[in-house]
């Protein structure tokens, strides 16, 4: 987050001792791309459903809570990057009380859609597993109003624990906190997954014998969960070594990698449409007529 | 701790402002590590933990492609009799009259739900074509007619479907997946006479 970031401003300024395990440093224009993209990206998912009538029913509502979790993620990126170039041009007094202000919020944005993430994505989990395993009250269990009454309660209490995190970031409580959420939610998603792949196994082996089904079967849930701990576990495992071995050089050597663990999530928020929202044929065909439609007018 | 540290020095320096105030003293924290006497390599931490991520996925892909090629079939029995009650209270439902204008919006919605409960009575009526006095295949063969005269789903709007369907549902055999949203969205038919779902069965099997 911000100290960290500082923290690699103020790399030419102070010498360093620990040469052995330079602080890896990517070149801003790739955060840049890779935020840029990943707000477009989940900015189109978010207008299809928006347009598309057909699409606004409470699975599709899911989708969008996880595109706009991810584009605070990226926009988070972009308001870093363009506060740096502006304290670096001199326009901000460093140590200001503006600075200090402008780095809590765009903290508490992270953290946001940090959360977002995590809820949205057990939110899709469970409609999918409610859809499969109790169908016939699936529509009484899933209303409209319940949907968006579980995501502004959800959405709410993203934004009061991320506010609270920002300003208590570094207290153990707030790291074990959120370090254990991601354990549990992680936890959650992957016995609500294979307890769906089980099922959808042993139905498809009854009708046919097709073990290509299966195979893409297996693919398509190991992407998902894949993904989904590649793209965070390093950034947790940073937090908390930041907070239980800053000074042990085995640690510090994993903290050099800051900036590529930030990228990790970037490009999870790049990813995520791809295997949730344009997974859906009549998202893509949304889409498509959104872009053909414009192209005709 | 050094977090603690730092935000007591942030309050003090925010009383007597200075540039680079606690990123400063943090960074003197993490700064000066030595490296000296590390009986393991210093990147130890990077690489176990890579390691160890990679070998949880590709176990966890291995659990699921051996769980696709075996499995325990009285699981699959009990499971999928459960499964056929539970799909014939849901064609059930489904087989009541829709409101016209809600017919299109709501029918992605179901369909993408009922590709599995497709899956469900496909398996239900291949059975009853081998086995033809399971109780629980005719009883739902039974209650299936007769939600098709009370539901009055009309015949066009169920050649429609199928009309529509059939592709997708054959597509979605060969080509994709268990992708959970190619089998809850792509749109299978609720058929529910006995000669489409032959035909059918007949070219899903083929």
């Amino acid at each position: 987050m911000e100290y960290l970031t500082n923290l690699h401003e103020n790399i030419n300024k102070t010498a360093r001792n620990n040469s052995d395990c330079p602080w890896v440093v990517l070149p801003e224009e790739i955060f840049f791309t890779i935020s840029i993209i990943g707000v477009l990206e989940n900015l189109l998912v978010l207008l299809a459903v928006i347009k598309n009538k057909n699409l606004q029913s409470p699975m599709y509502f899911f989708i969008c809570s996880l595109a706009i979790s991810d584009m605070l993620g990226s926009l988070y990126k972009i308001l870093e990057n363009i506060l740096i170039m502006v304290k670096n041009m001199g326009y901000i007094q460093p140590g200001g009380s503006f600075e200090t202000t402008t780095d809590d919020i765009i903290d508490s944005l992270f953290i946001l859609s940090l959360l977002g993430s995590i809820f949205s994505l057990s939110m899709i989990a469970t409609d999918r597993y409610i859809t499969i395993f109790h169908a016939l009250q699936y529509y009484s269990i899933v209303t409209m109003r319940r949907a968006i009454i579980v995501l502004t309660v959800i959405w709410m209490c993203c934004v009061g624990s991320g506010i609270t995190m920002a300003i208590f970031s570094h207290h153990i409580p707030t790291v074990i906190t959120f370090t254990s959420l991601f354990l549990l939610m992680l936890v959650f998603i992957l016995c609500l997954y294979v307890h769906m792949f089980l099922l959808a196994r042993s139905h498809t082996r009854k009708i046919s014998a097709l073990p290509r089904a299966n195979m893409k079967g297996a693919i398509t849930l190991t992407i998902l969960l894949g993904v989904f701990i590649f793209c965070w576990a390093p950034f947790v495992l940073h937090v908390l070594l930041v907070v239980f071995c800053p000074n042990n050089p085995y640690c510090a050597c994993y903290m050099s990698l800051f900036q590529v663990n930030g990228m990790l999530i970037m490009c999870n928020a790049v990813i995520d449409p791809f295997i949730y929202a344009f997974r859906s044929p009549e998202l893509r065909e949304a889409f498509r007529k959104m872009i053909f439609c414009n192209r005709y007018q | 701790m050094s977090a603690q540290k730092s935000l007591s020095n942030r309050t003090s320096q925010q009383l007597t402002p200075s540039p680079d105030y606690t990123w400063e003293y943090e960074y003197y924290e993490i700064g000066p590590v030595s490296f000296e006497g590390l009986k393991a390599h210093k990147y130890s931490i990077v690489i176990g933990f890579w390691v160890g991520l990679a070998v949880f996925v590709i176990f966890m892909f291995f659990v699921l492609t051996l769980l696709t090629k075996t499995g325990a079939p009285h699981q699959d029995n009990a499971e999928s009799l459960e499964k056929r009650f539970r799909m014939n209270s849901f064609v059930s439902d489904f087989g009541r009259p829709l409101e016209p204008d809600k017919v299109f919006s709501r029918q992605g919605t179901e369909e993408s739900r009922s590709f599995f409960h497709c899956y469900i009575n496909e398996v239900e009526h291949l059975d009853r074509a081998k086995a033809s006095h399971q109780t629980t295949a005719l009883d739902s063969d039974v209650q299936l007619q007769e939600t098709m005269r009370n539901g009055g789903q009309s015949e066009e709007e169920l050649n429609r479907l199928m009309k529509f369907d059939i592709p997708n549902f054959v597509n979605t055999d060969q080509n994709s997946s268990f992708g959970e949203d190619d089998l809850l969205i792509s749109e299978p038919p609720i058929v529910l006479e006995n000669k489409p779902v032959a035909q059918i069965s007949h070219r899903v099997l083929d």
